[in-house]
């Protein structure tokens, strides 16, 4: 960001979404920072999944707390606005209201689904799920004295979160009299905390593994069978089982993918709304002002739920402070006479800045001013403070007649990057072309081909687009912007018979001055060798 | 909207041959939302322009201006007191604002620099689809909003020809047979009746240069043409 700064009010209201375990602990950990907090489940209740009496003290303490409000039977139908004033439409059956939020927190849970396919079973009373298997324990509805077998891993890789589903039922049949346990496992994985425990005592109270490659043979029927060739025996092992628990797939809350996209955030390739990539971590998502916790990021345990919940508190007290927010003043500005809503710009901005009431708004708290917009504006309507369209002319007009007899190549760089390498270089005492004029942009995103095209135009000999790595870009896509409109500008190039490799476009990280010096002494001696 | 694609720079450049004043105009509606003609555009050609020229050591002078609408004469007024100054213009404007522009001006060279090709959607930036070819006939009430004058190869009206295979057209097989989605557009929505309504071939005659004058302002019309 750039050195000037304003203060802008924000709201700081904060809604959560989903009534889970890890929605009432975010409600309870933002609420402990100060913040009004309203928690919606889309359920008649929150919290309803119990384990060692944990939950019910977290919604006992939520219910209690002043500074929430709970909205059960409740989802944010829409979402409008931007960070730091977020205008939610929220409906509890046919009723509706708007509230303003400054930041929301996106608490979504698990779903399952049951794998019988994969072992050509149909579900019925001596068929379960994983799922019926536990409703059953918690309502002691498991008779005494029976056979219980599972099956786990051969219609999915193997999860720790499956695992440890398995392992809690065994520890509670364990508990119910004369019960034996069988467990036939395939792909499995107990890499998570406290797992080999379980599975040592279940093992010591006499429940037996099975580990196979084959997917156990079951006879379903008035006496049911599993069997499978046992690869330490040798031989073929039959139980008779009064109750077969099958596995299920535990998947992304489905209500996500529908609430990313009023969210403006991204989901990944399973549905949940964290990309993988470190920049988010830990409960970040595409967007500022928009944090995950628990399951609505990655498949996740409860406790690890838990422990989203205070670092959500962190980002929400991070972003939303006292209300009043620091941004820069040079954020980018819509001349509303030249605007004619076309969406680019709001379809271009990666970071959800943009929105529009008939013509397209900017929000200052959004804005990270990297100026992707300003640079893909068909009728230049946005201008970005300090790297205004004539501000840049002016700064390549100021370079000309600089380099002397030396080649003149203007060097536009990200000053993330690209800036940070020439200096490096100039520090290190590595070659740098005389000639060589860098201009500073915000982001490569804001390297409009017009300031390319001018620079050739005022006589440059060479212009270099200096860029983040991509995908290491703090706007995400500028760096990617930057290298398509060079492909553009090599084609113009060519078109008015210039040489094409009188313009570059590298991506450097700012460590890489060496690097700066090879490509710019290179483009110099291109340049020397064709005017020679 | 209106969907247009720049010219290739080589024709821009043949067509201005001889001219060393050139005024280049974007639009601010269609061409500029399709990423064709706007302001950004209209200066882009320009750098082209002028840096072609100092290649071949015949420099040229360029000035880039944007009007509202290229087709309302009103907004083409605005360019009256500039004009002269140039030896020819250049419309980044559909053919219609083209057109209108070489009637405003009639004694200057008026050239294009866009191919004005569809009227169509978009996608996304810069991804635009045809969806309608202005027939002038409307059927889109019986095809469940599917055109088949615009999306079946052939402009066939009274469902596929032999040619379709299933869901795609026998040209392409990403192109997708219009009547097969209309037929499933038709059966989702409970109104399969609708495909047997028979359509009488489309009159092409329509497509002589067509005036439309909306339901009140016939004479307006009138009154405006007699001046």
């Amino acid at each position: 960001m750039n050195a000037d700064k304003k203060i802008i009010q924000i709201a700081t209201d904060v809604l959560v979404i989903g009534g889970g375990t890890a929605g009432v602990a975010a409600a309870l950990e933002v609420a402990g920072q100060g913040y009004k907090v309203v928690l919606t489940s889309k359920e008649d209740k929150v919290a309803q999944e119990a384990k060692d009496g944990a939950v019910a003290d977290l919604t006992a303490k939520a219910e209690a707390n002043a500074n929430i409000e709970i909205m059960t039977n409740t989802v944010a139908a829409d979402v409008k606005g931007v960070p730091g004033k977020f205008e939610v439409t929220l409906k509890t059956g046919d009723a509706a209201v708007e509230k303003t939020f400054g930041a929301i927190v996106v608490a979504t849970g698990l779903t399952t689904t049951v794998l019988n396919d994969a072992y050509g079973l149909e579900m019925g009373p001596k068929v379960v799920s994983q799922s019926e298997l536990e409703a059953m324990l918690a309502e002691g509805k498991l008779e005494a004295g029976k056979t219980v077998a599972f099956l786990v891993g051969f219609g999915q890789e193997g999860n720790p979160l499956v695992m440890q589903r398995v392992l809690d039922s065994l520890t509670a049949l364990t508990k119910v009299a004369d019960t034996d346990a069988y467990v036939f496992v395939g792909d499995i994985k107990l890499a998570a905390d406290g797992l080999d425990a379980l599975y040592a005592q279940a093992r010591q109270e006499g429940v037996i593994y099975f580990k196979t490659k084959e997917t156990p043979q079951v006879t379903v029927g008035d006496a049911m069978t599993i069997s499978i060739l046992d690869p330490v025996l040798r031989q073929r092992v039959e139980v008779q089982p009064d109750l077969v628990v099958v596995e299920e797939a535990i998947l992304a809350d489905e209500d996500n993918a529908a609430l990313a996209v009023p969210l403006e955030i991204e989901a990944d390739n399973n549905g949940f709304l964290q990309p993988d990539n470190v920049h988010y971590f830990p409960v970040k998502s595409t967007r500022l002002g928009i944090y995950l916790a628990g399951a609505s990021r990655d498949l996740l345990s409860f406790e690890q739920g838990l422990e989203d919940a205070g670092n959500v508190a962190l980002e929400v007290k991070k972003f939303l402070g006292d209300g009043n927010l620091e941004v820069p003043s040079n954020t980018a500005f819509v001349d509303v006479d030249k605007c004619t809503v076309c969406l680019t710009c709001y379809r271009c901005c990666p970071h959800g800045a943009i929105y529009w009431d008939s013509r397209a708004i900017i929000a200052e708290s959004a804005c990270q001013g990297c100026g992707i917009c300003a640079s893909e504006c068909p009728n230049d309507a946005i201008q970005l403070g300090d790297y205004a369209d004539d501000a840049m002319a002016q700064a390549v007009k100021d370079g000309q007649g600089s380099a002397g007899k030396s080649p003149w190549i203007v060097a536009f760089c990200c000053k993330n990057s690209g800036l940070e390498a020439m200096k490096m270089a100039k520090a290190f005492g590595y070659r740098v072309p005389a000639g060589l004029q860098a201009i500073e942009v915000p982001c490569a995103g804001k390297i409009d081909m017009d300031y390319v095209m001018d620079a050739f135009v005022q006589g440059a000999d060479g212009v270099m687009l200096l860029t983040c790595h991509n995908g290491n870009c703090k706007s995400d896509k500028g760096a990617l912007y930057a290298s398509w409109r060079a492909e553009e500008i090599k084609k113009m190039l060519a078109a008015v018979g210039m040489p094409e490799d009188r313009l570059v476009c590298a991506s450097l990280a700012n460590n890489m001055g060496r690097t700066f010096s090879e490509i710019s002494v290179e483009l110099e001696r291109s340049i020397k060798k064709a005017g020679s | 909207m209106i969907v247009a694609e720049r010219k290739p720079f080589d024709e821009i450049s043949d067509l201005l041959a001889g001219y060393d004043k050139v005024l280049t105009v974007g639009c601010k509606t269609c061409v500029a939302v399709c990423l064709a003609g706007g302001e950004k555009e209209a200066a882009l050609l320009n750098k082209e322009l002028m840096l072609a020229r100092k290649v071949a050591g015949k420099p040229v002078e360029t000035c880039a201006a944007l009007v509202e609408r290229q087709c309302d004469m009103e907004f083409l007024a605005e360019l009256d007191d500039i004009v002269d100054q140039y030896d020819a213009i250049v419309s980044m404007a559909c053919g219609a604002g083209v057109q209108f522009m070489a009637e405003r001006y009639p004694t200057k060279p008026v050239l294009p620099g866009v191919n004005t090709t569809f009227i169509g959607v978009n996608r996304d930036v810069g991804w635009y689809e045809e969806k309608c070819r202005s027939c002038g006939n409307c059927l889109l009430g019986v095809t469940g909003g599917i055109c088949p004058i615009t999306m079946c190869a052939k402009s066939l009206m009274n469902g596929p020809c032999g040619g379709t295979n299933q869901t795609s057209c026998e040209i392409n097989k990403d192109q997708p047979c219009a009547w097969y989605a209309i037929y499933q557009r038709l059966a989702g929505q409970d109104r399969l009746d609708n495909i047997l309504k028979m359509t009488e071939i489309m009159d092409w005659r329509n497509n002589v240069p067509r005036t439309i004058v909306q339901p009140g302002y016939e004479q307006r019309k009138a009154a405006f043409s007699d001046k």
